[in-house]
């Protein structure tokens, strides 16, 4: 094991500073201001620091690593070249309140995927403020909210969302202040029309939905659902987490949405290794595009003065909508996330339709390969689809109940196994709807081997005797991690010798 | 001409065998009514090398910090992180990861992010810390409602907050849209014409939910008031302080003061400004807001060897198990900020933190000196303490003199006019360990020139 806090090199000689502009005795602090002892931290040389860094990276599974088909997370390849640019100066070292004649080839950057993403959805405005894909969903039902009031409709204060939804689609409206009307999906987790007209009214705001389905499936009613939902004057919300599917193919707005968040770092790839970071920027109808978040770029051309420093034909400057719900985070969003997004989007262009094809042509190929795999070892009857479809969309379930009764392999234990053979498990246990479910979304950007030489192995996975499951993983940093040791015995940092 | 998909040429082969005729089989099940029939009226795709040729065209055509002499701070600062920082976060083990489902193959970034939560904690005295908020004015506003949930039931002024005047308008509009839907009220405490808070003014804050304020201030005013604070508010009012991590190589921890929960901008310790984002916002608190606090949390615990091992914890609090009853909506968050954060500390050491903090605060000590001696402009708040930057006053606009001085090759800071409209002559300029002893020659005398000019 390799633990910062056990290097102790001699204070302040791993890493030297050019001397301050005055000494330090020059300073003055306030008396009962001044720091009494220093943070405990360790000290490294630049070695140790590089080798302790190195050696955990080691630990830890990224797509790099290998195929890593984590269900709803759309966990695609990361070009390397999208890294090269977000570190150039032109966006690393620019500052949010720089003025508008210095920063136009950023502005025109937003510009540009303010208008790409408006094409690609159906929307009519976008903002890139919201820097996470819940962030976007809580922007744009802060819009529903101000676009009520303005109207003077404050009765509407329910938000509709099926039992198959995201958690973090009742959370964000929930933090709105809205109240959650959840309503149960049908078995394939798709919308149950009855269901949502037996709960619209008066008071509903709007509904929240993805399309496709957590599922993987398309929810043919969307329409209707639209229709159902508009009827009463509600609105309704595209939560972008499946949008990886269906880019170019169909779009939010040609479904009737009246918002949409898209996950850029999910659709468009900003790596966000161990979380984050994101984007999550929101579109929107014209409706509520004077609610947006302040400021979103507009152009115009420009006066003769500014030619000099224009980028193209068109003067970028930033506009504050009329009835603004203000800001959601402090400056303009990722803008490093923004410009890697419109590097993986320039990559593509016109094509990004073979983008989403390509996702759910591999998502439907896996599934029928695993299923093919399972037949010729005679495990096929260890699970069956989380729902009965001929096609999926980009990701699709299965659901280990039949391994769970007959034998006592769990899903969790399954996705233990994969680990062992060298994969990053699918999602598992969501949806609920879906009982013992692996969720799997292999993404565009594996290849047919790859997808082949996985499905052997899940049937490898599933020839394997159940305590051995049990046991699993045993070729990992470490075995099963005991979580509920970690919550009852709570150390959250360095205990030093306390 | 797409190159990124492995398997562009293989589609009839995979459609074949699971006996479709094209890709528009896939899609059958997207009714006719809601199909995109025509392109994506969108540009060709573009190689890498056209890609890389247009972005250097367009990111080049900015204006740079470096490119000038830069004085514009404001909540954001230019710093310098180690070239080891960036060669480690591109290790596509780290970039190319996701949260950590699967603690068993993610031991490194949880034990590196359970480092963070280590040495953050060290940093601002708090015994809890998460693995980052997405700036310091979410972590702000989610402090704000976290300590809501903590004490409305026994508060006296219920629903209520008090924030700081001088808190930024973008950032109290940040904490407005994340307080209105709990029903928050927030009131503004007063500072004083010295700049520090008014204390009598915070006497009325005792019996609400929380106190807001933030060290060094907007106004980079490091305030001697603050110890005091948690005495005159009580145990049952949270005091949120907002901290630079950088300035507590030499300030005072706020978990030494009396703070409960310690919030803040994380982008000096290991990010670039980046236009504002990815940074990364630090949350800390006192074990009391453990069980509501927002954010992921990672706890050391064992497997079933008994081996060390990392894995996150108390998730319970979090939306994809609460749902609306979650802590907040936060999934996606700034983990490889953060963990670019925890590179840049673990080089630094307790040593290098202070000289860090010391080679800042010296280049606006230096600074002030240097300005205070040009006629005709003043520092506002002249003698107080100040930390990366502090306000001038000019003859005539902030804005003329910023233009002025942009002639001259220098960003010359932030018209505070932005934040509060009836200061139209005054700037905040703003010094970092970027700062040269010539910058500051550099603006002093194009400022010096400039008064001359305006007064002529």
């Amino acid at each position: 094991m390799s633990h910062l806090f056990d290097h102790h090199g001699a204070p302040g000689k791993g890493y030297a500073q050019p001397k301050p502009l005055l000494d330090a005795s020059k300073l003055s602090l306030p008396d009962n201001l001044v720091r009494k002892s220093l943070p405990r931290w360790p000290r490294l040389s630049e070695p140790e620091m590089v080798r302790h860094y190195t050696w955990l990276s080691k630990r830890n599974f990224g797509i790099d690593t290998g195929f890593y088909p984590l269900g709803s997370c759309t966990m695609k390849h990361n070009p390397r070249v999208n890294e090269v640019i977000a570190q150039l100066p032109g966006i690393a070292d620019i500052h949010p309140h720089q003025p508008e004649h210095q920063i136009q080839g950023l502005l025109s950057i937003y510009f540009e995927m303010q208008e790409m993403l408006s094409i690609c959805a159906g929307m009519d405005a976008v903002t890139l403020q919201p820097v996470a894909g819940a962030q976007g969903e809580f922007t744009a039902v802060r819009c529903f909210q101000e676009y009520f009031r303005h109207r003077g409709e404050h009765q509407r204060t329910k938000v509709i969302v099926p039992d198959s939804a995201h958690g973090t689609n009742p959370a964000s409206a929930a933090m709105a202040g809205f109240e959650i009307i959840e309503i149960p999906s049908k078995v394939d987790g798709r919308i149950d029309l009855d269901a949502l007209r037996a709960v619209v009214g008066e008071d509903t705001a709007a509904m929240m939905i993805t399309n496709p389905n957590t599922l993987g499936l398309f929810e043919h009613d969307i329409a209707e659902a639209s229709e159902v939902v508009h009827g009463v004057g509600g609105l309704m919300y595209y939560d972008g987490a499946n949008f990886n599917a269906i880019l170019g193919r169909t779009s939010p707005g040609l479904m009737g949405f009246d918002a949409v968040h898209y996950n850029l770092h999910k659709t468009f790839s900003q790596p966000h290794g161990g979380g984050g970071p994101g984007s999550g920027p929101i579109g929107v109808k014209q409706h509520l595009a004077p609610f947006l978040p302040t400021p979103i770029v507009s152009r115009r051309e420009p006066t003769e003065s500014e030619q000099e420093q224009a980028v193209d034909d068109f003067w970028y400057t930033w506009h504050e909508p009329e009835h603004t719900i203000g800001k959601v985070q402090q400056w303009h969003g990722n803008a490093g996330a923004v410009i890697r997004c419109w590097a993986y989007y320039r990559r593509y262009g016109k094509e990004l339709r073979t983008m989403s094809e390509h996702a759910v042509l591999n998502a439907n190929y896996l599934r029928h390969a695993i299923h093919r795999e399972a037949k010729a070892a005679g495990v096929d009857h260890m699970f069956v689809d989380g729902a009965e479809t001929v096609v999926a969309k980009h990701e699709f379930t299965l659901s280990l109940a039949p391994a769970k009764e007959s034998l006592g392999i769990s899903a969790m234990d399954v996705a233990k196994g994969l680990l062992d053979m060298g994969y990053m498990a699918p999602t598992v246990y969501f949806p609920l709807v879906v009982p013992e479910c692996m969720m799997i979304e292999p993404t565009e950007t594996e290849s047919k081997d790859t997808l082949d030489t996985f499905a052997e192995d899940f049937a490898k996975v599933l020839q394997v005797d159940a305590e051995t499951l049990h046991n699993a993983p045993i070729t990992t940093p470490v075995r099963r991690v005991d979580e509920v040791y970690a919550a009852r015995n709570l150390c959250l940092h360095h205990p030093f010798d306390e | 001409m797409v190159d990124q998909l492995p398997n562009l040429g293989r589609e009839k082969e995979m459609l074949q065998e699971m006996g479709f005729d094209s890709i528009d089989a896939l899609f059958a099940d997207v009714p006719a009514g809601v199909r995109m029939n025509e392109d994506l009226p969108l540009p060709d795709a573009q190689s890498e090398e056209e890609l890389l040729a247009d972005a250097k065209r367009l990111l080049g055509s900015n204006v740079a910090l470096g490119d000038k002499v830069s004085f514009l701070g404001a909540g954001l600062y230019r710093n310098f992180v180690p070239s080891s920082v960036f060669q480690l976060i591109t290790r596509g083990e780290f970039l190319t990861s996701y949260t950590p489902y699967q603690p068993e193959v993610s031991q490194g970034m949880l034990q590196a992010m359970w480092e963070f939560q280590s040495l953050i904690s060290e940093l601002i005295a708090m015994p809890v810390t998460n693995l980052s908020l997405y700036d310091g004015s979410t972590a702000a506003a989610e402090a704000i409602t976290c300590a809501v949930r903590v004490h409305n039931r026994k508060a006296e002024q219920k629903n209520t907050v008090y924030i700081s005047e001088l808190t930024p308008p973008d950032r109290c509009s940040v904490i407005h849209n994340y307080c209105q839907g709990a029903g928050i009220e927030i009131k503004k405490l007063r500072h004083d014409e010295n700049g520090l808070i008014n204390l009598d003014d915070v006497a009325n804050a005792a019996g609400s939910c929380a106190v807001y304020v933030e060290q060094p201030n907007p106004l980079g005013i490091i305030d001697g008031g603050y110890p005091k604070l948690k005495e005159i508010i009580g145990e049952h009012t949270a005091l949120i302080v907002a901290i630079q991590p950088v300035s507590l190589g030499l300030v005072e921890a706020p978990g030494n003061y009396g703070a409960d929960i310690v919030v803040g901008e994380g982008q000096p310790l290991g990010s670039p400004i980046t236009a504002g984002g990815p940074i990364y916002g630090i949350f800390g608190c006192t074990k009391p807001y453990l069980r509501l606090m927002p954010g992921r949390i990672v706890g050391r615990s064992i497997d079933v060897d008994g081996k060390e091992a990392y894995c996150l914890t108390l998730s319970t609090r979090e939306q994809h198990i609460r749902r609306h009853r979650a802590t907040s909506n936060i999934c996606t968050n700034e983990t490889l900020i953060a963990l670019m954060g925890a590179m840049h500390m673990s080089l630094l050491g307790p040593e290098g933190l202070e000289e860090l903090a010391i080679r800042n605060m010296a280049a606006c000590t230096y600074a002030k000196q240097k300005i205070a001696s040009i006629p005709g402009l003043s520092i506002v708040h002249e003698h107080q303490s100040h930390f990366n930057e502090f306000a001038i006053e000019v003859p005539d606009s902030g804005k003329n003199c910023l233009k002025y001085l942009e002639e001259k090759g220098i960003i010359g800071g932030f018209d505070l006019s932005w934040w509060y409209p009836n200061q139209s002559n005054r700037l905040l300029l703003t010094f970092t360990d970027q700062t040269s002893g010539d910058d500051i020659e550099r603006l002093s005398l194009s400022l010096e020139s400039w008064v001359k000019e305006v007064a002529a």
